[in-house]
C-alpha cells in the first residue's frame, strides 16, 4: 500500500487508517463530528496528498485542457482554477478534476487518487497535434487542503500573507521560507479555504506548523461529510463511467458553445437517464445503495452517497433517479431495512457553506 | 485499553450480555462504541418479537456507517431501551450502562457457552 509523506504523522496523532484508492489514509483523528465542526466554524487541515498532478506546459498548454475538459478552460483568467469533469468521446465521465492555469503555458491538473492511471492513460493518448509537454509529477506533489473559516487568519501566521485578497478559485505559485508551493483558493467542504501543493518536505513542515498552531487534523470521513452536507459530487458515487455529467447535475459545466472539445457531439444530442437529487430523513440515516421509491413504492433509483450531517443532525443522501420515473409531486422515498421512510427533497445543497 | 467488565459475558461481534431470572440483557461493548465512533442512530426491534441467536437484531449506526447488532441467544424480547433512540451518543459515554434490548431465553446453555471476558479481550487487540 502506499503512503503519503505525511503517514508517520498520521501515526503518531493515533489516526484511525484505513485502504483509499491504494494509499493508507487517514479516516479520522479526533472524531468526525468534532472535525466537521472544525472546518464549519473554525479550520480544519486534510492530508490530500494521494492525489494526482498533472503539468501542462507549453504554447498549447491551454488549448489541450480546454480540449480534453467539457467546462470552459481557454477564457479563465491565468491565476485561476476551473472545475470540469474529464469525458470520453461518448460523453461518459472518466473523473472530474481542477485545473489551475498558473501561467499562459503552464497548467496543473488535480485529479482523483483512484483514477489517476486511467486519466493519465487517457489524457496522454489525446496530445497528437498539440504543441504542450504533459508531465506526472503525482509521486513528487503533497497536498494538503486548509479549510474552514478562520484559513486566511492562520495562513497568515505561517507567513504566507498572499492570500489576503486572493479571490476564490485563484491559484498561483508562491514561496515558502525558499520552498516552491502552488496555493488555490479552492477545497471540497463548501468552506473557505486553500490548497497547498509542495513538495514533500516543506509540505510536512507546513503540516505541522498549522498543527503546533491549534489546527484541527481532519480525517478522510469528515471530509466525506463536509462534501456531502454541500452537494459536491464524489467519483465513483455520483459519477462513474457509466453516465454523463448531464446524468449527474453538472451541465453547468458543460460548456456546448465552447469550439470543439471531446464530448460536444455526444453530449449535444444526449437525453439524460437519471437525475440526481438531494434527499433527507427526519428519522433514519440513507446509505450508498439504498433504494429510493416513489409514492406508489416503485423503486427509481438508488442512494449514491449517505450520512448523517453533523450541520443539521439528519439523514441526509444524494441519489441518481431515473429521469422518467421522477415523480412530479417530488414525493420520494428511501428504503431502510425493513422500513420504508418519506424522504423530504431539497433544490438546493443542505447547507450553503462560507467559501468566498 | 478496552474496558471489559468481568462480570459479563461476550460474543465475537462485540456485544455483551448479562442473565438475570431467565432474561439477557444485551448491550455492546467498549471496544465496539470506540470502533464505531460518534453513535447518531439506533434501530431496535419491537417488544414480543421472537428472536434467534446470531441472527440481526438491530442497528447501530456513527455518522459514516451502519452496522448490524447480532443476538447473543433465541428468546422473546421483553423490553428495549427506549432512551438510547433519543440519545445515542449514551452508547459512546456508558456502553455498559446504556443496555438495548431485555431477552427472556429459551435455553439457559446458549448464554453459558458465550465468551468470558478473558475470552474475548484477544478479539480486542487492534
Amino acid at each position: 500500500m502506499y503512503k503519503t509523506s505525511l503517514h508517520d504523522e498520521h501515526l503518531a496523532l493515533g489516526a484511525k487508517m484505513a485502504e483509499f484508492a491504494g494509499f493508507d489514509m487517514p479516516i479520522q483523528y479526533s472524531g468526525v463530528k468534532n472535525e466537521v465542526l472544525a472546518v464549519r466554524n473554525n479550520v480544519g487541515v486534510f492530508d490530500v496528498s494521494h492525489m494526482g498532478e498533472f503539468f501542462v506546459t507549453g504554447n498549447d498548454a491551454v488549448k489541450f485542457v480546454d480540449y480534453i475538459m467539457t467546462n470552459d478552460f481557454a477564457n479563465a483568467e491565468i491565476g485561476k482554477a476551473v472545475y470540469s469533469p474529464l469525458c470520453r468521446d461518448d460523453g461518459t465521465v472518466i473523473d472530474d478534476l481542477i485545473a489551475y492555469k498558473l501561467e499562459a503555458e503552464k497548467v496543473l491538473i488535480c485529479v482523483n487518487a483512484s483514477n489517476i492511471e486511467k486519466d493519465w492513460k487517457w489524457i496522454s493518448a489525446k496530445t497528437n497535434g498539440f504543441s504542450i509537454e504533459l508531465e506526472n509529477h503525482s509521486d513528487d506533489y503533497s497536498l494538503i487542503a486548509v479549510q474552514g473559516p478562520k484559513t486566511e487568519e492562520i495562513l497568515t501566521k505561517l507567513g504566507l500573507t498572499s492570500v489576503t485578497g486572493a479571490s476564490y478559485y485563484s491559484a498561483y505559485e508562491d514561496k515558502l521560507n525558499g520552498h516552491n508551493l502552488i496555493l488555490a483558493r479552492t477545497g471540497y467542504t463548501g468552506e473557505d479555504g486553500f490548497e497547498i501543493f509542495g513538495g514533500h518536505d516543506s509540505i510536512k513542515t507546513i503540516w505541522k506548523t498549522l498543527l503546533d498552531l491549534g489546527v484541527t487534523p481532519c480525517g478522510l470521513a469528515s471530509r466525506d461529510v463536509l462534501r456531502l452536507e454541500v452537494c459536491y459530487p464524489l467519483y465513483g458515487h455520483e459519477l462513474n463511467d457509466e453516465i454523463t455529467p448531464l446524468d449527474a447535475a453538472l451541465k453547468w459545466t458543460t460548456k456546448m458553445n465552447k469550439e470543439s472539445f471531446i464530448a460536444k457531439e455526444a453530449l449535444a444530442s444526449y437525453e439524460p437517464r437519471f437525475q440526481l437529487v438531494k434527499l433527507s430523513l427526519d428519522k433514519g440515516i440513507p446509505r450508498e445503495g439504498y433504494e429510493v421509491l416513489d409514492s406508489e413504492n416503485n423503486i427509481i433509483g438508488k442512494v449514491t452517497s449517505g450520512t448523517m450531517s453533523v450541520v443539521l443532525e439528519k439523514g441526509i443522501c444524494l441519489a441518481l433517479v431515473e429521469k422518467s420515473k421522477v415523480p412530479q409531486n417530488k414525493s420520494f422515498r428511501i428504503q431502510i431495512r425493513k422500513n420504508i421512510i418519506e424522504a423530504n427533497f431539497h433544490t438546493k445543497p443542505f447547507i450553503s457553506g462560507g467559501h468566498k | 485499553m478496552a474496558n471489559i467488565p468481568s462480570n459479563l459475558k461476550y460474543t465475537k461481534e462485540h456485544e455483551w450480555a448479562a442473565l438475570n431470572d431467565g432474561v439477557v440483557t444485551v448491550g455492546i461493548t467498549d471496544f465496539a462504541q470506540s470502533s464505531l465512533g460518534d453513535i447518531v442512530f439506533v434501530e431496535l426491534p419491537s417488544i414480543g418479537e421472537e428472536i434467534s441467536k446470531d441472527s440481526t437484531f438491530g442497528v447501530v449506526e456513527s455518522i459514516k456507517s451502519a452496522s448490524d447488532l447480532y443476538s447473543p441467544v433465541t428468546g422473546e424480547v421483553v423490553e428495549i431501551n427506549e432512551a438510547l433512540t433519543d440519545s445515542p451518543d449514551m452508547l459512546n459515554n456508558s456502553p455498559y450502562d446504556s443496555w438495548m434490548v431485555k431477552i427472556k431465553i429459551t435455553d439457559t446453555s446458549e448464554f453459558e457457552n458465550l465468551l468470558s471476558d478473558q475470552d474475548y479481550a484477544p478479539l480486542c487487540e487492534e
